[in-house]
């Protein structure tokens, strides 16, 4: 009881979306650049976003948008109600981890937009993966896509499992949404599912 | 090498790597042990969980031996994730943004770590830099510690608490990313530079907002009855808050002289509990607080004028990163990585976990233990390559 008072007392701590905390790194980024890129994310002066671990080595410029994210497949208007996400590590660094867990945090509560952890992937709509690909990993991958009821997606977060990042070798899968930043931040993570569920247009 | 050499062991134990075993002052070479889990007894049964499951945060596993309800064994399998990262012959710059990438969480750590060790190995003045590297190691502890206290609550079942801490974990996020441009200190370390607006960090909400968290939990006997005698150990081999939760004054703060701290006392509690963990973080964010305060008023004159005077050599360091004694030694020729070898803290607290949670542990206890000792297998599994 003590600590529902408490609860109370502080109030609403929930922000909206791109409120007032700008976020540097990573955003999207602009400009050329002749650069040599340690993870070949910049070809012909072009930035490469999927490949970008935002090192800020090079003269593209941070614009502070936290729109870093590929929809590949439009998602069934059936998750709109409810979207349990099933997270799993190939070889992280855990920064990917803790911006995953951030997202359910109170100041972005990504419950209020039907947004769900599942403890089983039983229970999941969609798997998101993050890290390099490991070895160990693989079969584990591959089992937990199988125990997953249909429709199911797969979300690629973070350099790493993009594009391989400056760490290793990318997971090879084709995803539906690809949720770009080393790491990406929260907000990202929650604009790329709710555009790709239709949310925001 | 200033403050390292090879030899015999010498001084408390820090850790090991495939390669070496680490002292307080020497590197010696790895005598290895096998991690073999004992046969279940006719009424036991093998529970296994992991490497990917609801309420584990990064892929392992955990093969336990239990007769239903008490803990008796038990195997930690880490090596699923294990990640070959691509490091020798890079050169500093492009191994800096690997070795941030080690554990991401506590990349301010690991790359301060790894810049100290290649000061040594270059022989590169770097006091100018050294108390901003404090600041932020101190920053990321206060991070850490409020992390592992939310996952304490969360194992408990207390979940306004666990949204508190949460939102107290971002809010310190928020002031890393303000100074120093990116959420988890990626790019923000050089050799003798560090990039970051010192005047940003302001963080005397975030001691009373602690305070307060702190102060209600210890007021609660449901949390102090799940923590208290859960998940003794006591062992010489131990290190960072597991270390001091048992009266050891183990603290790199205290003993190394790679990144020298003026007048630090390790702060130390004895009864080698799941709670004395939790005390120990807790008073150790509040002292981190100060420790940040006092040098903001300091670092104005600092200046990183350092020259780098040779382009090989061989270098170590060992530093108090958030969860114990992280240990860093490179071989650099023509400013590549010749050799580079580390040791990660998580190395000791698994090893301590395992004897934690079979001593009269049961089931329901097994996630307060692991939350407590703030294990990141990231850290552990990983080959240069
Ligand atoms: S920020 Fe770094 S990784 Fe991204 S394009 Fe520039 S140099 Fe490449
Ligand atoms: S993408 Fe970046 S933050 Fe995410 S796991 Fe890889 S290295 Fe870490």
């Amino acid at each position: 009881m003590m600590w529902f008072f408490k609860g109370i007392k502080k109030r609403i701590k929930t922000e909206k979306l791109n409120d007032k905390y700008k976020i540097k790194y990573p955003s999207a980024l602009e400009g050329k650049s002749d650069y040599k890129c340690p993870t070949d994310a910049i070809e012909d002066q072009k930035w490469v976003k999927e490949k970008c671990i935002f090192c800020e080595k090079c003269d593209l410029k941070p614009t502070y948008n936290q729109d870093l994210y590929n929809i590949n497949n439009n998602i069934p208007g059936l998750f709109k109600k409810s979207f349990y996400l099933y997270p799993v590590d190939s070889g992280t660094c855990g920064a990917c981890n803790t911006e995953f867990d951030t997202i359910f945090s109170p100041q972005y509560d990504a419950n209020r937009f039907k947004i769900f952890l599942s403890n089983t992937p039983r229970h999941a709509d969609a798997l998101v993966i993050m890290g390099v690909y490991t070895e160990g990993m693989e079969k584990i991958i591959e089992n937990a896509y199988d125990a997953m009821p249909e429709p199911k997606l797969l979300i690629g977060m973070g350099a790493c499992s993009i594009s391989g990042g400056i760490i290793g070798e990318k997971i090879g899968k084709k995803f539906d949404i690809e949720i770009l930043g080393c790491p990406p931040s929260p907000y990202t993570v929650i604009n790329a599912i709710l555009r790709a569920r239709g949310d925001v247009k | 090498m200033k403050y390292y050499k090879f030899g015999n062991k010498n001084g408390r134990y820090i850790g090991s790597n495939n390669k070496y075993d680490v002292y307080e002052n020497t590197i010696a070479s790895r005598i290895s042990e096998n991690n073999v889990i004992t046969e279940k007894k006719p009424y036991e049964i093998y529970f296994n969980y992991g490497p990917s499951a609801g309420g584990l945060r990064e892929s392992v596993n955990f093969n336990i031996v239990t007769p239903g309800e008490t803990i008796r064994d038990i195997t930690v399998n880490s090596h699923y994730k294990r990640r070959k990262i691509n490091i020798i012959n890079n050169d500093i710059n492009t191994a800096l943004l690997k070795i941030e990438r080690i554990n991401g969480f506590h990349a301010a750590s690991n790359a301060v770590c790894f810049l100290l060790a290649i000061e040594d190995a270059l022989d590169i003045d770097n006091t100018g830099s050294n108390n901003k590297r404090i600041i932020e190691i101190e920053l990321e502890r206060i991070r850490s510690n409020i992390d592992v206290i939310g996952r304490l609550c969360e194992s408990a079942g207390f979940s306004i608490p666990e949204k508190q801490l949460l939102y107290l974990r971002e809010k310190v996020t928020r002031i890393i990313s303000d100074a120093f441009n990116h959420r988890y200190f990626f790019s923000a370390n050089y050799i003798n530079n560090v990039h970051g607006d010192f005047n940003k960090i302001r963080l005397n909400n975030v001691y009373d907002e602690f305070n307060e968290i702190y102060n209600g939990l210890l007021e609660s006997k449901i949390f102090m009855d799940r923590l208290q005698e859960t998940g003794i150990v006591k062992d010489i081999n131990s290190s960072g808050p597991a270390a001091r939760a048992s009266g050891y004054k183990y603290d790199a703060r205290v003993d190394s002289e790679s990144l020298a701290y003026d007048g630090y006392d390790a702060y130390t509690v004895e009864s080698s509990d799941t709670f004395s963990r939790f005390m120990v973080r807790s008073n150790e964010i509040l002292s981190s607080i100060d420790i940040i305060n006092k040098l903001l008023n300091k670092i104005g004159n600092d200046k990183n004028d350092g020259k780098i005077k040779n382009n090989s050599g061989e270098g170590a360091a060992r530093i108090e990163s958030p969860q114990g004694d992280i240990f860093y030694y490179v071989n650099i020729e023509d400013n590549r990585i010749k050799d580079l070898s580390m040791v990660s803290p998580s190395y000791l607290n698994i090893e301590l976990f395992k004897k934690a949670v079979k001593n009269n542990n049961i089931l329901t206890d097994f996630f307060f233990v692991w939350e407590s000792f703030g294990i990141w297998v990231s850290e552990l599994e990983v080959d240069f390559i």
